[in-house]
This record gives structure tokens, sequence and C-alpha cells, in this order.
């Protein structure tokens, strides 16, 4: 299975460094979308990488999306912290355990 | 609740027997939760630490690739990408906690030197390497977070499912059954006190 890194051409050259192919560029919200939604149909894809900042922007539907699947699992990374685990145990548990 | 049994002493009996399996079952669902719950806080520390880890190294990944494009120009940087002959893959199999099947992340290929990189000594530059090993450690955190992520949704579901069929066994199932074994009895009760009652009245007579 591969990894994937969806972003800008900044945040996805250094993974191109280190050996990983599949980069994808959307340049629009609605296009970023489109792009998660077939990568996440997609059985050759082990992980998705994206910048945080993105992933905040996506629809409330798609989030819960990624919150869901395990294959492939979608990895928000960046400066700014990533949440989605941290809602999801917050809804299951009824109290956040992320401290 | 429309209580639809029959007050014979049949059903009583098998309607005890139900209500000694289901609290039966009500106990190992309880231990499931309490165990699953256990299982996801000790991998929740670890998730945390995981994350910090990962957070550190992608600020020395942007650090490293910032310094390289400075120092050597954006071009040679992305030619250098374009070059790179390793590709690392991961491979998803599956374990076991507790019953839920959970995936376990292994990577290949996740970091490699400068010969297997396949981009030479001379065309290379010190800094690009620098760049490329901080990304190749930040994707091994990446499998390491990946995996740990999708082992506590996996878990997150699986208690969040428990703990629906917990509730509904102690506040709906079993409270109804007891409700229909004490109806039954109590008109079991009413028909013995009517059958004496006759039997009084049928030896007056």
């Amino acid at each position: 299975m591969e990894i994937v890194v969806i972003g800008s051409h900044e945040f996805t050259l250094g993974f191109q460094l280190a050996g990983v192919t599949r980069l994808h560029h959307p340049s629009t919200e609605k296009e970023m979308e489109s792009t998660i939604n077939d990568l996440l149909k997609d059985s050759t894809v082990g992980i998705i990488v994206v910048d945080n900042s993105d992933l905040a922007q996506l629809s409330e539907r798609l989030r819960e999306r990624i919150a869901e699947s395990i294959t492939p699992t979608v990895l928000g990374i960046g400066t700014q912290e990533d949440n989605t685990l941290r809602e999801s145990i917050k809804s299951a548990l009824g109290v956040d355990l992320w401290k | 609740m429309a209580l639809d049994i029959k007050p014979t002493r049949s059903e009583l009996i098998n309607l005890k027997r139900r209500i000694k399996q289901t609290q039966n079952g009500y106990k190992l669902l309880k231990m499931k939760r309490d165990g699953l719950f256990h299982e996801f806080r000790m991998l929740l520390a670890d998730m945390i630490k995981a994350r910090e880890d990962l957070l550190s190294t992608y600020r020395e990944a942007i650090k490293s690739i910032s310094l390289a494009s400075s120092i050597e120009g954006a071009l040679p940087v992305k030619s250098t990408a374009i070059a790179i002959a390793t590709r690392p893959e991961v491979e998803v199999s599956k374990r076991n906690i507790m019953g839920v099947v959970v995936p376990s992340v292994t990577g290949e290929h996740l970091s490699s030197t400068i010969q297997e990189r396949g981009i030479g000594l001379i065309g290379g530059s010190a800094y690009i390497d620098e760049a490329a090993d901080a990304y190749s450690d930040l994707i091994q955190n990446i499998v390491k977070a990946a995996e740990m992520e999708a082992t506590l949704k996996k878990l997150l579901a699986e208690i969040e499912s428990t703990k629906r069929r917990v509730n509904a066994l102690e506040f709906k199932v079993i409270p109804e059954m007891k409700e229909a074994q004490t109806f039954i009895q109590l008109r079991l009760e009413e028909m013995e006190r009517e059958e004496t009652f006759r039997l009084k009245r049928f030896k007056n007579k």
C-alpha cells in the first residue's frame, strides 16, 4: 500500500524528497474534497497525509468520514493542532481524555 | 410496557432462565467494556506521545527543507526529489485486541541511505540529504502514528457499541424482563387466590 500526500507544492516537496510519489495538489476546496473522497475509496492507499490547515477547511460530513476511516488512515500534520481524534474521543466517551 | 405474555408457570420458569442468561451476558459485556477502556487508555498515552514526536519531527523537517531550499535553491531540491529511487510503502495486516480486529501497519523502505536514493554523491548536497533524512524520519513517525490512530478509532467504535449494549441491557431489557416476571408472579398468585375462594364457596354450598 502506498502513502499519499495532499497539499501545496511546498508541503509535498519534502515528502517527495523522502521518496513519496503519489502527491496531489488540489487548488480549490472542492477539488480537495473530491481528491480525498476518491482516495478514501482506493484500496491501494494505506495512509493519506494532509496539511492540518487544509483538513480544517473540509466539510463537517467529510471530516466525519475521515475520522471513521481506518484503511486508509488520514493523518493531519502541521503546525496547527489536529483535533479530529480528540473530538471523536469526546463524543464517544463523553469526557476529554486527551490531556 | 404492554405485557403480551401468558401468565403461566412454564412462562415464569422460562423468563427466570432468560433473566439469568441476560444478567450473565450483561456482566460479560460490562467486563469487555472495562477491558477495552483500559486498553484504550494505555494506547492513548502512547498516541499522545506519538503525536508530540510527529509534531517535533515535522518542525525539524520543515526547518531542514527550508535551509536546503535557501542554500541550494528551490530547483536543485526539486530535481533531487524527482530523482529519488526508493519508494516508501506500507503494509497493513490485522491483529486482535480483546476480540477487536485492529490494523497493524508496517513500513518498507521508510528510510534510505544516500546510495539507495540513487542520486549519486557528486550531484547531491549535504543540506538536501539532511532534508531527505528528516523527511524519512517524519514518514517513520507518520506510519507509527497512523497505526495507533487507526487502532484507537477501532477501539473507540467498539467501546461505543459495547457501552450502548450494556446500557440497553441495564436500563431496558433486564428491567422489562423483571417487570414481566413480577406480572406473571402476581397473576399466578391472584389465580391461586381465586381458586381457593372458588373451592371455599363450593364447599359452603
